[in-house]
């Protein structure tokens, strides 16, 4: 064909416009709801709420801008973030490679795993205070169990043929490990970002909610409390939007990491 | 015998000394292998051949250090085999690629832990990748290509480790009969190159005929030698000349009579 291939297929096209439209409807559907329901007496209508949002970057709500108390939240989940990940991980192939450390720490990770991060809040307000170590350590166990099992179920399905491979290839013990065992974990290991990722969001708010004075799940909490309900909606849109674009940053680096691998292609 | 003379002569490449091996299962204890005795001289190609699902791949993984030995004894160039031996390299049946590297990183998995530096290895996976026809594919993943092609990179990374010994499991089973064909051919060309002692196992009788020097009709569990065919026919061989069929056919009557009893 001589025509300029166009950037989107009739496919591609037609779906966009079907979303477009579905975000239509929802909007109508909120707006109708506001002006015939009592729904209208406590919740602001789509306008009012896009256009509070909008004001919110320059107009301080509590202490900080809109944008400010996002950057909060997610400094605070980073940070628990990438200690839960570091730590997950570490454990995770303890357990997953060695028999040992697997029966030491298994019972007791049992015993933990199903308790979610946001049951430590109490605890943690306890034993470390009201500040951010608490908040590091809400989300550090929100997401801890999630990688810690993901990472452990990739080194535990290790394929040993890989391994018996690598060695009549004349690799050495501490090689098998990087070049086998965590290589062949990683698409393991990003599952269990995927996943805790969104717990740790998840966590992050709730935190918040108890022990802070700042930050989305705060700016969610107050707007009900001082009966601003358009701060609410402001603070719900943000959680949305600030978890999808981290999630689809992870899913792209996992396509970076792991173009091997049949799922991420 | 004349030419047991002559193996005598040279120290063999590998020399199996009354090996057996029994696998202790729930269930009792299964020999695989019964007191194998075999010299494999320098550069020969020998196929051990069996149509049992028996005793094969253990005793090539025993050769290769992934099996251990307790009665018997296996010794490559005279010397006790202890582990994996440098000299050994090993073809899989199921290809066993590392997916997470590239064909290059594949091919030069073996010298990069040994420690070759990045220009040497590079240049010598090149060779091997070359040599093997996948020239162009040095930066695929295996997920990306066909079975044949996966077993051509298993083969330049055995290479690719400068082993005296290549030890091939049914490297083409699971390869359609045209692609299969097409291997042999690639495998004895490469072969007739590069001279190495080979070792390959496989349960069909063509592929035998096409490609040793010796033939070793092993029984089926435990697996034990039971007859031996030097193959002096030219290379490459003709499948339809009449001494290939001849062989073929005494050696089919052979199999399946044993499998009749």
């Amino acid at each position: 064909m001589t025509m300029p291939k166009l950037s989107m297929t009739k496919d591609s096209r037609e779906t966009l416009l079907y979303g477009i439209l579905g975000i239509i409807a929802f909007l109508f559907v909120w707006q109708l709801a506001c002006m015939y329901t009592n729904f209208g007496k406590i919740f602001p209508t789509p306008l009012v709420s896009i256009r509070a949002f909008f004001l919110a970057f320059v107009q301080p709500i509590g202490r900080y801008t809109l944008l400010s108390h996002i950057a909060i939240s997610l400094r605070r989940v980073l940070v628990g973030y990438a200690l839960s990940s570091v730590a997950g991980v570490i454990i995770g192939l303890l357990m997953g490679y060695s028999k040992m450390a697997y029966a030491i720490i298994y019972p007791i990770f049992c015993i933990i795993r199903p308790i979610p991060g946001i049951a430590w809040i109490p605890l943690a307000i306890l034993w470390i205070g009201i500040g951010e170590s608490t908040i590091y350590f809400i989300i550090f166990m929100g997401g801890f169990s999630q990688m810690v099992m993901n990472t452990m179920d990739g080194a535990q399905n290790l394929d040993t043929e890989l391994v018996g491979v690598a060695k009549v290839l004349g690799a050495q013990e501490n090689q098998i490990f990087s070049k086998i065992v965590l290589p062949s974990t990683i698409p393991y290991i990003f599952t269990g970002l995927q996943t805790s990722l969104s717990t740790s969001w998840m966590a992050v708010l709730a935190a918040e909610m108890i022990t802070a004075r700042e930050g989305a799940g705060w700016l969610i909490l107050a707007g009900m409390q001082t009966g601003r309900i358009e701060n609410n909606v402001i603070g719900m849109i943000s959680i949305g939007a600030v978890g999808l674009v981290l999630a689809s940053l992870l899913r792209n680096l996992e396509r970076r990491l792991c173009r091997w691998s049949v799922r991420s292609r | 015998m004349v030419r047991e003379k002559s193996i005598n002569q040279e120290t063999p490449m590998v020399r199996l000394e009354n090996l057996s091996k029994t696998f202790h299962v729930d269930e009792g204890d299964v020999r695989v292998l019964d007191s194998i005795n075999l010299d494999i001289k320098k550069n020969e190609f020998l196929v051990l051949f069996g149509a049992g699902q028996c005793g094969k791949t253990t005793l090539l993984k025993m050769i290769a250090g992934l099996e251990s030995s307790k009665s018997g004894s296996i010794s490559i160039e005279g010397k006790p085999l202890k582990g994996f031996d440098p000299k050994v390299g090993m073809v899989y049946q199921t290809t066993a690629l590392f997916p997470w590297l590239t064909v290059m990183g594949n091919v030069e998995f073996g010298p990069k832990v040994r420690g070759v530096s990045k220009a040497e290895r590079r240049k010598k996976a090149q060779y091997y990748i070359d040599l093997v026809g996948l020239n162009g594919f040095e930066n695929h993943f295996p997920s990306m290509l066909s079975g044949g092609m996966c077993q051509r990179v298993g083969i330049a990374r055995a290479y690719c480790n400068d082993p005296q010994i290549i030890l091939m499991d049914e490297p083409f089973g699971h390869l359609d009969a045209q692609t299969r064909y097409m291997m042999e051919e690639e495998v004895e060309k490469i072969w007739a190159k590069e001279k190495r002692t080979v070792i390959f196992v496989t349960n069909n009788i063509e592929e035998a005929l096409y490609l040793a020097d010796r033939i070793i009709i092993l029984s089926e569990c435990p697996a034990s030698i039971q007859k031996e065919y030097t193959i002096d026919l030219q290379r490459p061989r003709n499948m339809v000349s009449s001494e290939f069929l001849r062989l073929r056919e005494e050696i089919s009557t052979l199999v399946e009579l044993r499998e009749g009893v």
